[in-house]
């Protein structure tokens, strides 16, 4: 039994869906934007990273730890409700491009900010848990209490999610001003509110993943810290379908294993490429993602 | 008076001047040679190219012809200017095809690609692994190569395109500048790692060019006159055939696309074949543009082809006017001396420029530019320029 579990295949697993929950997390918060207000978001991967510096260089004033991650958070809110209001609300319904373009030159501006502030040299971050891997029998097992930690969390928010979603009130407001915004401020929703509700969810999720990436021990805290993991996220909710939250979740956990497969058995070269041909074949497959049902469009 | 007298009888007295110019005003025989075949060149297609008949019904050839003077303009030019001042205008130009290229997928499919930095790189590499092999192949082949093999990677990605909307084929194109890197790094047997590639033997200028400007000796400063050269004229080519497409049928296909996808295939153009031809066309050019900048920089590294080179080439291009021909130009020129007004900036407000705030200046300008370009004019500076002369002849007719 200790042999099977220091097995290279479980190992790989274990390590895989460590990274497929935060390509996971990363795609659900594109999708949480993207439902709201048809808008892909490219500083989907800064705007938490700015946040992170903000709540996380706290710590440098030896502000504990999980009160530092409650800074990070309330400023991912911040950031992603002053985002919709000043940048995004007057793009609707402007030329499907136009947002893409804003939030390309929005990531430009926060990285070089955040360089500007903060230097592009890495901060390490203190990992809440041991990311050393427990061990059977002298083996690792590919598993630490740090990423059995963010498992954990990438879980807990995702389930958080669903929760709001399917049984809350406010749930279904964010849902209805998402399908029919007509018909739901006809009926007394306050649509505008509810679409920077969204964008404070998603920046708020982004955050929480930012604080677990960097927290890695070899990564640290950087303003790029986000681009690779955003390519990533991108491709597991392009994949699993920019509508669907649960597909997205899915799809990046399987991405992440997948990929710690190949990792290990061709070179680290081949992660991104492989992701990017999955990419790419999925999408001439199933434009609108494998775990979608809405309705293809035809031209 | 034929209108071909009088415009024989223009071209020639603008000739006549320019000799004259030429004998008096430029000091040695070389120069005063120079002038005047220049002069002549810019005559000559000034006369065919303003001709009634050829303007109304030969459109394609008075857009050849205006290609053919500033062109001829330009590489006169460059051989008055300083070494650094060529090679910025030559950089800026390779840049300005790239961004020719994006600026026809926006403006004839509504498409938008953030990876054309990547494909830049396609070119770049392919120009140095094809040179590092056949050391003796012409230039000009060396490039059309590096422009196929720019469109086959295109066409490679852009297949899923055909049933792509924008937020989609923007993602794909992202990624694919992320991986970039790592194709590279994957092949480095071929692309030299993290080194990159030199080319095996610098381009010398011939001697006839040698001969006109600076009295027989080959130097560093004819070289890259040289290499500004061919890389002015290759931008006159991009240009010219870009124009030709814009004004075709088949441009005119692509901008239906682009405002009405269903009424253009109700018409009955085929919505894939335009979309992927749009996107492998955007490909193709940002590979000449990275062949050409093998070529003038003698070697090649994978650490300009990173993901930043991709933003800046759709900041620079939004900046100038997407979907536009001449923001392509002034795109490339907002690139080439971009750094040098940022130096400039800092010079003189006192920042210390190793400082955090001086090194990330072009980030946040350039970062700033798009967005308020884009919130307030999307069409850039050229479409701006063009709203506004509208604007005013419009007011001008109401008078």
């Amino acid at each position: 039994m200790d042999g099977f579990l220091t097995s290279r295949v479980v190992t790989d697993i274990l390590g895989g869906l460590t990274n497929g929950a935060i390509y996971g997390l990363v795609a659900l918060s594109l999708v949480l934007v993207w439902r709201a207000t048809r808008v892909l978001n490219f500083a989907q991967g800064a705007m938490p990273m700015f946040a992170t510096y903000l709540g996380m260089g706290l710590l440098s004033y030896s502000w504990p730890y999980w009160v530092c991650v409650g800074v990070s958070l309330v400023a991912a809110f911040a950031i992603g409700a002053v985002t919709e209001r000043v940048l995004v609300r007057p793009l609707y319904g402007k030329p499907e491009i136009n947002p893409i373009v804003v939030m390309v030159g929005y990531l430009i501006i926060l990285e070089a900010f955040a360089a500007a502030i903060w230097s592009t040299t890495p901060r390490s971050l203190p990992a809440p848990f041991s990311p050393i891997d427990w061990r059977l029998g002298g083996q690792p097992v590919g598993l630490s209490p740090f990423s059995l930690f963010e498992v954990v969390t990438a879980l807990a928010v995702m389930g958080a999610i669903v929760v709001l979603f399917r049984y809350t009130r406010l749930g279904l407001q964010l849902r209805a001003s998402a399908l029919a915004p007509e018909v739901s401020r006809l009926l007394g929703v306050r649509v505008g509110r509810m679409l920077t509700l969204g964008w404070m969810l998603s920046t708020a999720v982004g955050a929480v993943t930012a604080i677990l990436v960097a927290s890695n021990f070899f990564t640290g805290l950087t303003p790029q810290l986000m681009d690779g993991i955003f390519a990533f996220g991108f491709i597991a909710a392009a994949v699993g379908g920019l509508d669907s939250p649960v597909g997205a979740v899915t799809s990046g956990i399987a991405l992440g294993v997948v990929l710690q497969f190949v990792g290990d058995y061709l070179n680290s070269n081949a992660i991104i490429l492989v992701a990017l041909a999955i990419l790419i074949v999925s999408l001439m497959v199933r434009p609108n993602g494998l775990l979608t049902r809405s309705a293809a469009r035809r031209v | 008076m034929s209108p071909v007298a009088r415009h024989g009888a223009v071209a020639l007295g603008a000739l006549v001047v320019a000799v004259a110019l030429a004998l008096t005003l430029a000091p040695r025989a070389s120069d005063a040679v120079a002038l005047v075949v220049v002069a002549a060149v810019a005559a000559a297609a000034g006369l065919v190219g303003s001709l009634p008949t050829v303007r109304t019904e030969h459109p394609a050839l008075a857009r050849a012809m205006l290609t053919v003077i500033l062109v001829d303009a330009v590489v006169f030019a460059t051989a008055f200017l300083s070494v650094p001042t060529d090679f910025n205008l030559a950089t800026g130009a390779g840049m300005a095809i790239v961004l020719l290229g994006l600026s026809f997928l926006t403006g004839a499919s509504g498409q938008i690609s953030i990876g054309n930095g990547a494909f830049m790189g396609v070119g770049a590499f392919a120009t140095a692994i094809w040179a590092n092999h056949h050391a003796t192949t012409p230039i000009v082949v060396t490039l059309l190569i590096s422009v196929v093999v720019g469109a086959l990677f295109g066409l490679l990605l852009g297949l899923p395109a055909t049933r792509l909307r924008g937020p989609y084929l923007a993602g794909m194109t992202l990624a694919f500048a992320v991986a970039f890197p790592a194709i590279l790094s994957s092949f480095s047997s071929w692309t030299g790692g993290d080194s990159g590639l030199q080319l095996p033997n610098t381009a010398t200028a011939p001697h006839w060019l040698v001969g006109l400007f600076h009295a027989g000796t080959p130097t560093l400063t004819t070289d890259t006159l040289w290499l500004t050269d061919i890389v002015m004229v290759a931008t006159g080519v991009a240009f010219f055939l870009m124009a030709n497409l814009f004004a075709s049928r088949t441009g005119r296909a692509m901008r239906l696309v682009r405002d009405n996808d269903v009424a253009a295939e109700l018409v009955g153009v085929p919505l894939p074949r335009t979309r992927v031809i749009a996107f492998v066309i955007s490909a193709a050019y940002a590979a000449l543009g990275g062949a050409l900048w093998t070529l003038l920089n003698n070697s090649v590294s994978p650490a300009t082809y990173g993901f930043a080179l991709s933003i800046t080439i759709l900041a620079v291009i939004v900046i100038g006017g997407i979907g536009t021909i001449s923001g392509a130009i002034i795109g490339g020129v907002v690139y080439a001396y971009s750094t040098n007004v940022i130096a400039w900036f800092v010079a003189h407000t006192g920042l210390n420029p190793q400082g955090n705030l001086a090194s990330q200046l072009n980030g946040i300008i350039f970062g700033a530019l798009l967005i308020v370009t884009m919130m307030f004019s999307p069409m850039g500076i050229a479409g701006t320029y063009r709203h506004l002369r509208a604007r005013r002849a419009h007011a001008r007719e109401r008078e």
